[in-house]
């Protein structure tokens, strides 16, 4: 057993429970960023990626700043700048919040034995943080109500699909297809850019997805 | 013998080591510090002095002084220090431990009850319900380790040819039962994210308003509980942090209490970075920590 | 030279975002007309791609095309003149994100690369999410923030179906170029386990672009409060693409004999939607809701069409084009009534007959069209996907379908009453525009030609579209 690739995935399973139970914005931040720099070195760590070219290389770095600096780092400054509230202000308490995450590796661990394949090497734990930390982002996107919280909950969810992808297209496809999971990254830094730009406009008091009730049927 | 030795030593340095926490705190806040060896010194004035009991007081006032350190003692008698056999061992004795442990808690709180205080009696309801969130967690920590060592004797888990350790084959899941362990010593220890030991109000007290009352030698007591009690759950920290090679008799106690150190300055660097909970966050904090066991444990069953 | 087709209208919407007002409205006009040029090229000599890893001129793709290249024609001079009396602050930027929107479509129709189809599809989010903020309101905000969440979800959920398919292809052990050309001939080898997996999260991530139900909730609000030339983009040419990425997954299923397991996904999502959006429109208030619950409806049939098969194919394309050209009248229609009453409130627009006669005609002429009723074509294709639903062997199907037909047609018929004998109102914001009423009614007047005259490329291209997947137009 490779324990490298162990211990950052099980960093990552400690970084998705710590997000369902903070209670304040900037510690979510800093978790964040813990769970984007393991994700982004976990691929390294796997034996078949052992070989890398230099275009691997680099596309290794930038992966690493996009998703454990320059992300976290606009999420700072959307939190510190915009004058966020710093409580986390969710729908569904913590209590039950770590409960569904308890649910979530369970399901995950489930679907993982019950997918009846053999995956390579130490693939197994790897579907299963990445099953976790899809479903973890989900249910944090469903059970907070700032707007800020609901994009890191979508990073999280992007991780995970990251995670899945290297987990599973282990093969000739792989680096070729994962690299363009970077393009969901891009998304997120327009979500966060989006919050910053809004404030600073000062249309609205705050973002809270509570106050975006209005449209409905 | 060695067990004997090392036993004692346990005992004689126990003290020393919440001087290192007050230490790492003074150097945060830019001071000296009190010297390393303060709490010997305060031990010994303790028990200079004379106790001074309320006429409302019974018995139970006196026995929970007495009760708590004897039990936090009778359970450092499991510890296998640095790898040495303990001085007691048998089959099941990690539930023993545990309890013992329960015990001291449940007379400190009789005791605390029994001064018929409002605001001792505050703190021992917090202490209760905080302790018995915590008892999940702990046993918990205990369901791994008998899923990866299949023992239920605590020498059993860091002794024998395969010691539970981080650097053992399945470490990386340790880093989950570390981390549990460090939160739930907090937790249990009255440290800061939970209860702090420096505060000086009664309303945000929780188990140093139980011993308000406490005085002189009785309060001395109480302080070797704690000491010990907090050292046996750095020590387990530490057996789980112990690197592995390291078995001369020497050289392994060396290292042993180094990680100790390391453990209690951990401690010292989070009460000076954080701030307390508010009370209604606490269980939410030591669910977590049962949380990240669970997932731990959850995890042995797919990797083994 | 087949990139051409969406690198232009990429560039200069660039281009437009800095340029001022006036010349931005130029190049949009002109940019609408190149590129009905160059697919009317594309559609006479099928040039070669220039990257044919990642794109190729298959006739789904070229179908869609030419309808989102056609229906941009005609909401380009619309939205000149809407916007000339809206007094947009931020114009530029609207015209610079309709050519973005007009490119990243186009791009989607002309992929071939699963990956590729899915970043053009998550860069229409991009490209169309300014659009629907245009408006700066607190409610565009709301609606805005929905759409780029909950779609961003979905494509994320999609490229998670794709690395499936990719994984499918890689326990096959064949090594062939990843393309939907390429994995359509070895669809027979490809893992299926793996293929059902990724099928499932492509339509569940699609769909919520598309707008199936129970994914649907970011379209009414979207499509209500986006400008209306931009709503009849959204209804007209988004969701087909959408629609293309989920059809494309479905051939291959199909090729790998998998088609019963995904028809069916089809069948029943399609006719969860068609329901759902005849509830919803029963009691409608606002008519731009309406129409877009009236689009997730459509979407609906077109799944449906799809998931049955046989003439149901051919009723599905049919239904494509048409539900284009029909939604994108109306929402225009509904523009010209936004400006003239102000108001998005069916019980408000009263009178309409009398203050806005010309729009009365196209709105009204929309909704017996988008209702089913002939001579526009949606009555044809619902039709041939009725019956083939019932040669097929989906009873059951056709049953349903046909009471939720009936739902949507009340609701609509509500709404038409309440128009025409709503209190009449006094006087109109904004007088009716002859460049504001060509355009729906031109749009009308296609659909109606497209059911008399079926050009012969045209019927070729869908006939071949459908023949890949066994669909005829002879059942």
């Amino acid at each position: 057993m490779n324990t490298g690739i162990d211990v950052v995935l099980v960093v990552i399973l400690l970084s998705v429970l710590l997000s369902l139970a903070s209670s304040r914005m900037m510690a979510l931040v800093k978790i964040m960023a813990l769970q984007g720099a393991m994700v982004s070195i976990a691929p390294l760590l796997l034996d078949e990626h052992s070989p890398l070219s230099n275009e691997g290389i680099l596309f290794f770095q930038l992966m690493f700043l996009i998703k454990a600096a320059l992300i976290p780092g606009l999420l700072y400054l959307a939190v510190t700048k915009v004058a966020i509230k710093r409580e986390v202000e969710p729908i569904v308490g913590y209590h039950a919040s770590l409960v569904v995450g308890l649910g979530l590796i369970l399901l995950s661990a489930y679907i993982t034995h019950h997918l009846g394949i053999s995956l390579t090497g130490d693939a197994a734990l790897l579907l299963i943080a990445a099953i976790t930390t899809l479903g973890g982002g989900l249910f944090l996107m469903m059970s907070r109500t700032k707007a800020i919280t609901q994009v890191i909950g979508y990073l999280m969810l992007e991780n995970g699909i990251y995670l899945v992808g290297t987990a599973l297209t282990g093969q000739s496809h792989s680096i070729y297809l994962v690299e363009f999971g970077v393009l969901l990254d891009l998304l997120v830094g327009v979500m966060i850019m989006g919050i910053i730009l809004h404030n600073i406009n000062r249309t609205f008091d705050d973002v809270d997805t509570a106050y975006l009730g209005q449209l409905k049927d | 013998m060695e067990s004997v030795l090392s036993f004692g030593l346990a005992l004689v340095l126990a003290p020393l080591f919440p001087g290192i926490i007050l230490k790492v705190k003074a150097l945060f806040a830019g001071k000296q510090g009190p010297p390393l060896l303060i709490k010997y010194w305060t031990l010994a004035k303790l028990l200079r002095k004379g106790s001074v009991y309320s006429t409302s007081t019974s018995f139970v006032f006196r026995l929970g002084p007495l009760v708590a350190c004897a039990t936090a003692i009778a359970a450092l008698l499991f510890f296998p220090f640095a790898g040495k056999a303990p001085l007691v061992s048998f089959h099941g004795d990690v539930i023993v431990l545990f309890y013992l442990l329960g015990l001291g808690r449940f007379f400190t709180i009789a005791a605390a009850l029994d001064t018929g205080s409002p605001f001792e009696g505050m703190g021992a309801a917090r202490e209760a319900f905080f302790g018995t969130l915590a008892e999940a967690a702990i046993f918990a920590v205990l369901i791994l380790f008998f899923r990866l060592n299949g023992s239920l004797i605590l020498a059993g888990y860091f002794t024998g040819n395969q010691p539970i350790a981080i650097a053992g084959p399945q470490g990386a899941l340790l880093i989950l039962a570390v981390v549990a362990l460090f939160m739930l010593l907090l937790a249990e220890n009255s440290r800061v994210p939970v209860d702090d030991p420096a505060t000086h109000l009664e309303l945000t007290m929780i188990h140093e308003v139980m011993i308000l009352d406490h005085s002189g030698p009785d309060l001395a007591l109480i302080e070797l509980g704690a000491f010990y009690k907090l050292f046996l759950y750095a020590a387990l920290i530490a057996s789980l942090l112990k690197p592995a090679g390291l078995a001369g008799p020497f050289a392994g106690t060396l290292a042993f209490y180094a990680l100790m150190a390391v453990v209690y300055v951990a401690i010292g660097i989070t009460e000076s970075l954080t701030a307390r909970l508010k009370m209604n966050m606490v269980p939410k904090y030591i669910l977590t920590s049962f949380a990240l066991v669970f997932f731990a444990i959850i995890l042995t069953v797919e990797i083994a | 030279m087949l990139e051409a087709i969406f690198f232009l209208p990429l560039l200069t919407g660039l281009l437009t975002l800095c340029l001022p007002v006036r010349s931005g409205r130029v190049v949009l006009m002109a940019v609408a007309l190149l590129h009905l040029g160059l697919t009317g090229f594309c559609w006479l000599h099928a040039p070669a791609p220039h990257l044919p890893t990642y794109f190729g001129n298959g006739p789904a793709g070229v179908l869609v095309l030419l309808v989102i290249s056609f229906i941009f024609v005609c909401i380009a001079p619309y939205s000149i003149f809407y916007m000339r009396e809206q007094e947009m602050r931020s114009e530029p930027i609207f015209l610079g994100c309709m050519q973005l929107f007009l490119g990243t479509m186009s791009m989607a129709a002309l992929a071939d690369h699963p990956i590729v189809l899915w970043i053009a599809i998550e860069a229409t989010t991009l490209a169309s999410a300014p659009l629907i903020f245009i408006n700066r309101s607190k409610k565009a905000l709301e609606a805005t923030w929905k759409y780029v969440l909950i779609c961003s979800v979905g494509i994320a959920l999609a490229l998670l179906g794709f690395f499936f398919i990719t994984l499918a292809l890689d326990r096959a052990g064949i090594d062939v170029p990843l393309t939907f050309s390429a994995l359509n001939e070895a669809a027979r080898q490809l893992d299926p386990l793996w293929l059902r997996t990724g099928f499932i999260f492509v339509l569940i991530g699609f769909g919520t672009k598309m707008g199936l139900a129970p994914m649907h909730t970011w379209l009414p609000d979207a499509h209500s409060e986006a400008p209306s030339p931009a709503s009849a983009l959204l209804s007209g040419a988004l969701l087909n693409c959408a629609f293309l990425g989920i059809y494309k997954v479905h051939c291959l299923m199909v090729l790998a004999g998998l088609g019963e397991f995904s028809g069916s996904l089809l069948i029943g999502f399609g006719l969860l939607s068609i329901a759902v959006a005849g509830i919803f429109i029963l009691n409608q208030p606002d008519y731009k809701r309406m129409l877009a619950y009236s689009s997730i409806e459509n979407m609906g049939v077109i799944a449906l069409g799809i998931g049955v098969g046989g003439l149901g194919l051919y009723g599905a394309m049919l239904h494509l084009i048409h539900h284009s050209l029909l939604k994108s009248s109306l929402f225009l229609s509904a523009g010209n009534l936004v400006l003239g009453f102000g108001t998005k409130l069916v019980a408000q627009c009263g009178g309409m007959a009398r203050l806005l006669p010309r729009t009365c005609l196209g709105f009204f002429a929309g909704f017996l069209g988008i209702s089913g009723l002939p001579p526009f074509g949606i009555f044809v294709s619902e039709l041939m996907i009725l019956t083939g639903a019932i040669q097929t062997g989906h009873p059951i199907a056709a049953g349903l379908f046909i009471a939720a037909l009936v739902l949507v047609v009340a609701g609509f018929a509500r709404i038409a009453t309440d128009m025409a004998f709503g209190p009449v109102r006094e006087e109109v914001l904004v007088p009716e525009q002859t460049v504001r009423i060509v355009p729906p009614l031109a749009l009308l007047a296609t659909s109606v030609l497209l059911c008399v005259w079926m050009p012969e490329p045209l019927y070729e291209t869908i006939t071949s579209t459908i023949a890949m997947i066994g669909g005829t137009l002879h059942g």
